[in-house]
């Protein structure tokens, strides 16, 4: 039978705490929270504040894959896939990524990577997924400082392989990194793994709009960059020394999905962003739209595209047409000719993509075009 | 992927080899790598030259 207490009168019910000025949250004997001078904290006293934007990762949910829609492909190094993560390895072709359905309970998607053959790690090799955030969005943690914060970083993973794995979370100079393994206990069965890592108080962390915190998981690394799980060092590691290599067996499986990063060393259940703020998040980053356009004369196409984000610096851009077709190309909507524009020069900035011109273009003036466009400006 | 690239008029940034429009951004990760090309020696294409076309 609970136990209830009741207010007797209109004014409500009060706690009033001993000279302490301390109140527990208790359950099964172990504080959960707790109201201390500095206000609601949980139950290391890290104050308990809104949950909204508390995860530093994008899509970490993998809903959203612009590139691909689900495809698998074989990254070249350092290629996105999934929108905001990342490939990079030192050997072609030894795994393929690519959105997948498969995914625990409360998800729709995880990152899944297959190894493609049976590749003994040499070294100096490393075959990772990653995610660098941008130093805008991790400012706060004051890494590189006396006041660094403690951060966790939890996250969901099914593999067809048991054993110890690793990863590493590490600066865009590559001279300051914290690796970190886990154990996947069962084959083919989701497991949540919690890292809490301690705020690095020396080093170069990067608070601009340029690359900053990366996060890496190994999906096999040679000696060379393998350390000790659990500290910080000066030396570039991606993994932890012995770790099980994905890569080592052909046909094995990693699915990753869930993965939060937030200040404190608890990890607290994933936030579920809205599908329309996780996309626009992604598309400060990386973004495409099929477009239509005017030609002003024979080498000259005026368009004013604005960007659904403010872009995180004045983008890469590439056109095609049609989607997946000819490089290049645009297609002319009155004759259906598909002349090649190359632009010698374009007008951009984070906001938006303006005219463009290429003085070797075959256009029909005052003839409207049509193209596929793609904007990256990925750290 | 070892690219190439051609410059734009007016510095208005690069062609790469592969079609992509490079802005000079240097906070564009691909103008830096254009930027480690020439470092490294490399010498990009001229730009064509403006006529009264555009």
């Amino acid at each position: 039978m609970a136990t209830i207490i009741n207010a007797d009168t209109s004014d409500g019910l009060k706690l009033t705490s001993d000279t302490s000025g301390e109140i527990q949250f208790q359950s099964a004997g172990v504080v959960k929270a707790q109201v201390t001078s500095g206000g609601l904290q949980d139950a290391s006293g890290v104050a308990i504040t809104a949950q909204s934007g508390k995860n530093l990762i994008i899509n970490g949910d993998m809903r959203i894959d612009q590139r691909n829609a689900g495809a698998s492909i074989t990254p070249t190094n350092a290629q996105y896939h999934i929108d905001r993560w990342r490939a990079y390895l030192s050997q072609a072709s030894k795994y393929t990524v690519q959105q997948s359905t498969t995914a625990p309970s409360d998800f729709n998607y995880s990152l899944l990577a297959t190894s493609s053959s049976a590749y003994t790690v040499g070294a100096s090799d490393y075959f990772l997924l990653a995610q660098p955030i941008e130093g805008l969005n991790v400012a706060h943690l004051n890494w590189g400082t006396a006041n660094a914060k403690t951060v966790t970083l939890s996250f969901w993973v099914r593999s067809s392989l048991t054993g110890t794995f690793g990863g590493a979370v590490g600066n865009a100079a590559g001279n300051r990194s914290y690796p970190y393994s886990y154990t996947i206990s069962a084959a083919n069965t989701w497991e949540k793994k919690t890292i809490t890592i301690t705020g690095d108080t020396t080093g170069t962390w990067v608070t601009t709009n340029a690359s900053s915190i990366i996060i890496y998981w190994s999906l096999g690394s040679g000696s060379s960059s393998s350390g000790t799980a659990g500290s910080w060092s000066a030396n570039y590691y991606d993994s932890v020394t012995g770790a099980t290599s994905l890569v080592g067996t052909s046909g094995a499986t990693l699915y990753i999905t869930g993965v939060q990063l937030e200040v404190g060393d608890t990890a607290t259940p994933f936030e579920h962003r809205m599908y329309s703020q996780e996309l626009a998040m992604c598309q400060r980053y990386y973004h495409k739209g099929n477009y239509a356009f005017m030609s002003s004369s024979a080498t000259t196409l005026m368009f004013n595209i604005n960007f659904p984000t403010q872009m995180r610096a004045t983008p890469t851009t590439s056109h095609e047409y049609p989607e997946g077709g000819t490089v290049n190309d645009v297609y002319n909507i009155a004759t259906a000719a598909t002349p090649t524009f190359v632009p010698d020069g374009n007008f951009s900035d984070i906001n938006g993509y303006r005219f463009a011109y290429d003085f070797d273009a075959g256009l029909t003036a005052d003839d409207g075009y049509q193209a596929f466009f793609y904007f990256s400006a990925e750290l | 992927m070892e690219y190439t690239y051609k410059l734009m008029v007016k510095n208005l940034g690069v062609v790469r080899s592969d079609g992509a429009n490079i802005p000079a951004d240097n906070a564009n990760t691909d103008y830096q790598q254009y930027l480690k090309w020439v470092a490294e020696g490399n010498t990009p294409e001229p730009a064509d030259e403006v006529n009264n076309n555009g």
